[in-house]
């Protein structure tokens, strides 16, 4: 099996070094995906896009990344069934792409948060991460826009259909449901706030994150 | 007098004034010129020769700063320091301030003051991997300090955060000498791995071209330099005009596509455009080189097309860079800006000669030597007086504020925003972009593994105010011997410093006589330590109406540990513990209590900083090598300096973590006055005798170790004095927070 794992880079992705070497610490393969490229499907596993800033956040977190040539790229990827991974700005790319429902909003004190947090399972994703629901993970965020938004019909939609990925067990800022992860309908395609690739080994304070990027293959 | 010299006169002050240039300096000018300076050469002269960018008060004593060692690769006179770390490994640092703008306008001056100090370490070459900020605000209880405290906080979260760049340590200080001169200092730190060249700002080569990278240039922050080099008088916001608008997109941008376009070989040298805009960058680079550069002012690229040639050398526009670059490798060079989203554009060329031409539409409007310009500032010998010990602010015998409430003296004081938690703060900052993070900023040492060597590279900044205040002789030692124990309670050997000297105004006697006697004690500290300072900057005229700051020598000091593992925590982290005192005791301070129902004051009240001794570097030195011998050896689980409340503020501190203590102090002994110093250890039963073995092999270094007690419960209890639930030392420590309000 083709063990490579492409890696979004935007201007102003800052985690993309980050990912890329979480995932070769595995002894997976990273592939970096320029912006303004797209890319063969048949070069990469899945795909990885990483956190940051892209655009500076201009205009909204996430925004003008959706409009790039490698995020058509990925959106024809997730609609064959291909995995996608979302981290944080990644997050808020996919939901600014349509590739995963409802939007990110500023934290509820309109600050930003870096913190490490626990996270509970509500539903498994066939592709990333644990599998067994009600398990928790500790992982750590950092953001400024994390506050998991969707009108209230648009929650019971996700929650009915087993959309919702990860809760924090405590409420940081204001997402609905607390929520901190969801997916798309297929289960292909999810985003979390936190970062998976700064819990890797014990001296970053934990290796939680390391089942986001094994359970792949 | 006849009318026509008194008009000429007139005109003479008023280009003066406007200029912030003295008669002598003009007269200097003059007698360099062989004539009357004419046309953009005043705004030159003007920027060049002001405070911020000459250090003309204080050249004459930086040069004390001598000591080095085989590990500096680099020191002053380039952007920041390098120092080598052995294994391929290199690392460049500095801190620098940004007062003044920060004042005026709190998010911007933050947020630019950490653009600039990144530009400094990615100029070099070095990838930036870590930020750190020393903060001073006033302690009055209003909107305006809280808005201060607030938008510097939110101006360096918001710039670095999105640039990449961890915030991984910090310090933040109260005190109403800092009402109206708050100090905004930022320290960068970045890693040249094995392969990385060290690049200088030196022009070489004559045809080379150079050229200009990265932002437009506009109005903003024109003049800059020479504001930062004057005190404010009641018109501080007036000065709003001359502060800059920070873009950490764009940064990120010139991050990435710098690093680049260096590790390609396709530059011969570089330099940002900081204080004083092109005109500094390019007129440094033309005298460090020894070469001449002529420069077209019409194709720098421009916001505005109003600006004049002056507004064009003079302007602080944020993101800039000028490099200079062989012709036939431009191209390559262009691509790779280009492939990032930046424009890069040749404005000029190196030339035979030593002079700088600066051509304007087709004509050279000003054709000079960069040298007197740069190295030929006037060198100020202010007056001063030696420092003696009855300089000292308050002198007393060995006595200490009474403790007749310890409880509650203690609880006041975890819940004061002196000595309450930061995290208020440093959660609104990413501590861990780039996992390299070991410790964060809850942590006294921040630490980074080395990802080549996997070695561990601790910082953390030193400068307490409350000893400047008492005596800065002792100050300027304590500026860099608390760091380096907290350093060495870590297993850190330190390495190099770098410092930010924060002063009110040079020509007053008492300030200077300050400045005169930190610096001394600075440089020797840095000697017995084997610790050179490497890089800094000066930062003069914090006088506000004639009101000057508390003295504050900032400073970073890095070390390095052979393991990220091991690394003794900052909170007892396990039951069964025995916690031990070692001390080299030679200056007792008293007088810092907290009031934290006070009306109109944050913090504390500092009633008179009682002292008592005076500190030896040696015995000091002393007791930091035997703190770092035992944790080096992996004897102890849990350490902490003893600093400003005192023992029993330091025991309350290390029992947050969950995992109480139970100990016995002698009666007669203080709770919250400060020995300078001290340390509190946590070893585990069965390596006690080791500890005390290792202790009396160092005899020399006359250090005294008590036995206190040991880890466990859920209380603190220090018998006899007090006794109190882990529960409500935490509820008090994190009740702090001086967020301003919250914005929708």
């Amino acid at each position: 099996m083709n063990k490579t794992i492409g890696v979004t880079r935007f201007p102003g992705t800052n985690c993309d070094f980050d990912v890329f070497e979480a995932i070769q610490s595995l002894d997976l393969t990273p592939k970096w995906l320029w912006y303004g490229d797209h890319f063969s499907f048949s070069d990469v596993t899945a795909v990885i896009i990483p956190g940051g800033f892209s655009y500076g956040d201009y205009l909204r977190c996430g925004a003008l990344a959706a409009k790039t040539p490698v995020m058509n790229s990925v959106r024809e990827f997730a609609q064959r069934g291909l995995p996608v991974l979302g981290i944080c700005n990644g997050f808020q790319i996919l939901c600014e792409s349509q590739l995963l429902p409802g939007t990110l909003l500023p934290n509820r004190d309109s600050r930003f948060i870096d913190q490490w947090v626990e996270l509970k399972l509500v539903n498994g994703c066939r592709r990333f991460g644990p599998e067994s629901k009600g398990v928790s993970v500790r992982l750590p965020v950092a953001h400024g826009d994390g506050r998991f938004y969707m009108d209230a019909d648009g929650q019971k939609r996700i929650e009915d259909r087993g959309q919702v990925w990860w809760s924090y067990q405590e409420d940081i800022n204001g997402s609905i449901g607390q929520i901190a992860g969801v997916m798309n309908e297929n289960k292909n395609v999810a985003g979390l706030m936190p970062h998976p690739e700064r819990a890797m080994t014990s001296w970053m304070g934990g290796t939680d994150g390391k089942s986001f990027f094994t359970s792949l293959f | 007098m006849d009318a026509n010299f008194e008009t000429e006169n007139g005109v003479l002050n008023s280009q003066l004034k406007q200029y912030r240039l003295s008669l002598a300096e003009y007269e200097k000018i003059v007698q360099v010129l062989g004539r009357a300076p004419k046309g953009v050469e005043w705004a030159l002269f003007s920027a060049l020769w002001s405070e911020h960018c000459s250090y003309k008060s204080s050249r004459l004593h930086l040069r004390k700063f001598k000591y080095r060692n085989d590990q500096v690769l680099q020191s002053m006179g380039e952007n920041a320091g390098v120092i080598d770390l052995g294994k391929g490994e290199r690392i460049a640092f500095k801190m620098e301030s940004h007062n003044h703008p920060s004042f005026i306008e709190p998010y911007q001056g933050a947020a630019t003051g950490v653009g600039g100090i990144l530009r400094d370490i990615f100029t070099m070459g070095a990838r930036p991997i870590a930020l750190a900020n020393y903060l001073c605000f006033g302690d009055e209880k209003s909107a305006k300090q809280i808005s201060l405290v607030d938008g510097v906080v939110r101006g360096i979260s918001g710039y670095g955060n999105c640039v990449g760049v961890p915030t991984v340590t910090g310090q933040v200080e109260f005190h109403s000498s800092y009402k109206q001169n708050i100090l905004v200092n930022a320290l960068a730190l970045g890693l040249f791995r094995p392969n990385d060249p060290i690049l200088t700002s030196q022009a070489k080569g004559v045809g080379n071209w150079v050229v200009y990278v990265g932002a437009k240039t506009g109005r903003d922050g024109i003049h800059g330099a020479s504001m930062a080099s004057e005190a404010f008088g009641d018109n501080a916001q007036s000065k709003k005009p001359t502060i800059q608008i920070g873009d950490p997109f764009y940064e990120k941008l010139l991050i990435e596509s710098c690093l680049e376009v260096m590790a390609q070989g396709l530059v011969v040298s570089i330099q940002d455009m900081g204080a004083a805009g092109l005109t500094s960058s390019c007129f440094e680079m033309a005298a460090k080189g020894g070469v001449g550069i002529k420069l077209e002012l019409d194709r720098v690229p421009l916001r505005d097309r109003t600006l004049t040639p002056e507004d064009i050398l003079l302007s602080e526009s944020q993101e800039r860079m000028l490099l200079i670059c062989e012709p036939h490798r431009f191209a390559k060079l262009k691509g790779v800006f280009e492939r990032w989203g930046l424009d890069a554009v040749v404005i000029g060329e190196v030339v035979s000669g030593r002079d700088v031409d600066l051509w304007w539409r087709g004509e050279s409007i000003c054709k000079i030597d960069p040298r007197p310009l740069v190295d030929g500032a006037p060198v100020y010998d202010r007056s001063y007086e030696p420092w003696r010990v009855k300089s000292r602010v308050a002198q007393a015998k060995l006595t200490v504020l009474p403790e007749t409430d310890p409880e509650k003296i203690l609880l006041n004081l975890l819940q004061s925003p002196l000595g309450g938690s930061r995290k208020w703060v440093y959660r609104q900052y990413d501590q861990r972009v780039g996992a390299k993070t070991v410790r964060d900023a809850s942590e006294s040492v921040a630490v980074l593994r080395l990802p080549d060597s996997g070695r561990a590279l601790g910082l953390v900044l030193g400068c307490r105010p409350h000893l400047m205040r008492f005596d800065a002789a002792e100050g300027g030692k304590d500026a860099l011997l608390y760091p380096a124990l907290e350093l060495a309670a870590k297993g850190f050997q330190p390495l190099a410093a770098t410092d930010c000297l924060n002063f009110g105004n040079p020509e007053k006697k008492e300030i200077m006589s300050e400045f005169v006697a930190t610096v001394d004690n600075l440089a020797q500290t840095a000697e017995v330590l084997e610790t050179p300072i490497i890089s800094g900057n000066v930062s003069f005229y914090n006088e506000t109406q004639g009101k000057n700051i508390t003295s504050t020598p900032a400073t970073g000091v890095v070390g390095l540990r052979e393991q990220v593992n091991g690394i003794p925590l900052s909170v007892f982290s396990r039951a069964g513990d025995e916690v031990l005192l070692l001390r080299a005791p030679m200056l007792l301070i008293s007088g810092l209590r907290a009031e934290p129902n006070a009306q109109n004051t944050l913090a504390a009240t500092e009633s008179s900083i009682l002292g008592y001794g005076t500190l030896s570097l040696k015995r000091a030195r002393g007791l930091i090598d035997c703190v770092r011998q035992l944790t080096q050896d992996d004897l102890v689980t849990a350490s902490r300096v003893v600093g400003k409340f005192g023992l029993a503020y330091a025991l309350a501190r290390m029992s947050l973590g969950g995992i109480g203590a139970r100990v016995r102090v002698g009666e007669d002994r203080t709770l919250f006055g400060e020995w300078l110093y001290e340390v509190v250890l946590a070893v585990p039963a069965a390596m006690l005798n080791r500890v005390q073995a290792t202790i009396r092999s160092r005899a020399e270094d006359d250090l005294l170790l008590e036995h206190l007690g040991s880890t466990g419960g859920v209380d603190l209890e220090i018998m006899g004095r007090l006794r109190l639930p882990i529960k409500s030392l935490r509820q008090n420590y994190e009740a702090v927070n001086l967020h301003g309000p919250t914005r929708e």
